[in-house]
């Protein structure tokens, strides 16, 4: 009865639903400003999803059941990753062991929802976004996981949610260190590729080819789609807050901590132009492994 | 350095038929419709100059084309005048072969005016849509709208 | 007023069908998108795929190749779907109407809800018709 409390409203769907949407808000309402505009209302991003959800929804001739179900596979994911995260924040000594790979492998699973539901619409150019997120992903996992590496390191050896914040609680943040700070800067360009946020964003360029992996959705799927979007950009920087910022995890300072983190996230966006799917490969195969190498041998070093 | 006008002036002296300057910049040389191709090689590949476009028009005296050269370095606008007298089945030699950039407008003015260009390798449709009546070409005066 | 409709007043994602215009009506349409008349505000953005649109923004006079698109555009956008015709072509191909290539208005295409004339239309006036179709919608 917990459980499904905990995964359907607090802290898993309703929760980081909500969060995740006026984040979403944030991010538009601050690009309207930078733009000398006036932007939406606070609901709009609510609005979006209820008119969505009032939309038929299409299934292109041909697609199988896979069309349907891999939003759902993707939504489903990020929930329990909400939920997962959302508890070993609160309560840290209720995480179990080898909750931070669990954690990992859940995070990968909305892009391959991504990937699946595009390559299943029969649709030419949502296999050319196809294509491309899964070269992005590719790209950006190596690193990503290097950079965990790296907490794992620093806080010796352990990979439970729950003993990363002890060790910082007993320590200090883990990014006042020169590891530290390496691996928070990798870790920040794997989120916004994870995101799906300008500069990383080639597979669902609009201008280029049409919204490439949602091309053929609509209704409700699209609504989900969005949902798990909403529902990463609530996730993702609270899990970077978790094993980078995990100092003083009180109700006030975490609010303040993931706000920073979403304000770098809009920064980063708003001032840079759409990267080429080659040089953003290589960018993550380049400078961004070489950061997380050096940081994990400065780890292991004790800096 | 001669510039470009005395250099065609000077080796088409017996074919020009007529020729007027509109301004500094902007010269029509009249030629017959069977030298066009010779003159468009000359001005393409010895002078090195940019086909910019070609236009037709349906006069009295029978369809009119023009072919606009631009010489890109100095801004000088060279334009082949040619009008074919024949009006019923009006033909002329084509010079994609010599420029491929040319395919697409001979293409237009072939579906719009109905003139027949020999060698072209590719006289289809491009405007109007494809199963449009044999025999009528919209930009002829007696078209009716 | 039933909350799908109200939903639907508050947030309007267009596409841009341009049927061979002029292109005067689409740069005046993404006038509407800058900072001076920033449309984003009533919720509106516009969407690189048919089938998230709310609204067509239809431009220009449709000719024989185009009307077949038109109409395929059409099925393909999710009802409930608006038609939005956006300038005097679209609306009732003023000078073209007697034209060897145009066959029909876009009101013998496809239902438009919408007109907007003007050549082009001023961004004013296109605001002023969108507030018209929010207000056809909630009368309902």
């Amino acid at each position: 009865m917990k459980i499904l409390f905990n995964y359907l409203i607090f802290p898993g769907f309703l929760f980081s639903a909500c969060v995740g949407l006026i984040a979403g808000w944030v991010d538009r309402k601050v690009t309207a400003r930078i733009q000398w505009r006036l932007g939406p209302p606070w609901y709009q991003n609510f609005v979006d999803i209820v008119k969505l959800l009032g939309k038929e929804t299409i299934v292109p001739e041909g697609a199988k059941l896979t069309f349907l179900l891999s939003p759902c596979l993707g939504l489903l994911s990020v929930v329990l990753l909400a939920t997962i995260l959302g508890k070993a924040i609160i309560s840290p000594s209720e995480s179990f062991i080898g909750d931070i790979i669990v954690v990992l492998y859940l995070l990968v699973i909305p892009a391959i929802a991504l990937i699946v539901g595009a390559s299943a619409s029969r649709n030419p150019l949502a296999s050319v976004g196809a294509s491309r997120e899964m070269k992005l992903v590719l790209g950006y996992e190596l690193p990503f996981i290097l950079s965990i590496i790296a907490v794992i390191v620093k806080s010796v050896g352990s990979i439970q949610i729950g003993s990363i914040l002890n060790h910082q609680f007993n320590f200090g943040s883990h990014i006042a260190s020169p590891s530290g700070v390496l691996a928070f800067i990798v870790a920040i360009f794997c989120m916004q590729a994870k995101l799906c946020f300008v500069p990383f964003d080639a597979s669902e360029a609009e201008q280029e080819i049409m919204a490439g992996v949602l091309i053929e959705y609509s209704g409700l799927p699209l609504a989900i789609f969005k949902l798990t979007k909403a529902i990463l950009l609530y996730a993702i920087p609270l899990f970077l807050v978790a094993l980078f910022l995990g100092k003083d995890l009180s109700p006030v300072f975490i609010t303040g901590k993931y706000i920073i983190l979403l304000v770098i996230i809009i920064l980063i966006k708003n001032t840079n132009p759409r990267l080429r799917i080659d040089q953003a490969l290589r960018f993550f195969w380049g400078p961004v492994t070489l950061l997380a190498i050096i940081s994990i041998g400065l780890a292991i070093f004790g800096l | 350095m001669k510039d470009i006008i005395a250099k065609i002036k000077e080796r088409f002296t017996d074919k020009i038929l007529k020729s007027e300057e509109k301004s500094a910049r902007r010269i029509y040389i009249e030629f017959k419709p069977e030298d066009i191709p010779t003159v468009a090689k000359f001005i393409f590949r010895d002078l090195d100059c940019r086909f910019a476009t070609a236009t037709g028009i349906d006069t009295p005296q029978g369809i009119e084309i023009l072919y606009h050269f631009s010489e890109d370095a100095t801004g000088k606008m060279v334009t082949i005048r040619t009008v074919i007298l024949e009006k019923k089945h009006p033909q002329i030699n084509s010079i994609t072969p010599i420029i491929t950039g040319a395919e697409w407008i001979e293409r237009e003015i072939w579906e719009l005016l109905g003139v027949n260009f020999i060698g072209h390798p590719n006289l289809k449709h491009l405007l109007l849509i494809d199963d449009w009546p044999e025999g009528k070409f919209p930009l002829r005066h007696e078209h009716e709208s | 007023m039933n909350l799908r409709l109200k939903a639907l007043t508050k947030s309007i994602w267009v596409f841009h069908a341009a049927c061979s215009p002029c292109n005067n009506c689409d740069i005046e349409v993404l006038d509407l998108l800058t900072p001076r008349y920033d449309v984003e505000r009533f919720g509106i953005i516009l969407v690189g795929s048919v089938r998230h649109a709310d609204a067509l923004l239809v431009t220009g006079v449709p000719n024989y190749k185009t009307k077949e698109r038109l109409k395929k555009l059409y099925t393909q956008a999710p009802k409930p779907c608006l038609v939005v015709a956006v300038g005097g072509c679209a609306c009732g191909r003023v000078m073209f109407a007697e034209s060897y290539n145009s066959p029909c208005a876009v009101d013998e295409v496809i239902p438009v809800d919408v007109y907007i004339p003007g050549c082009p239309p001023k961004p004013e006036a296109m605001i002023a018709g969108i507030a018209k179709l929010i207000g056809k919608l909630k009368g309902k």
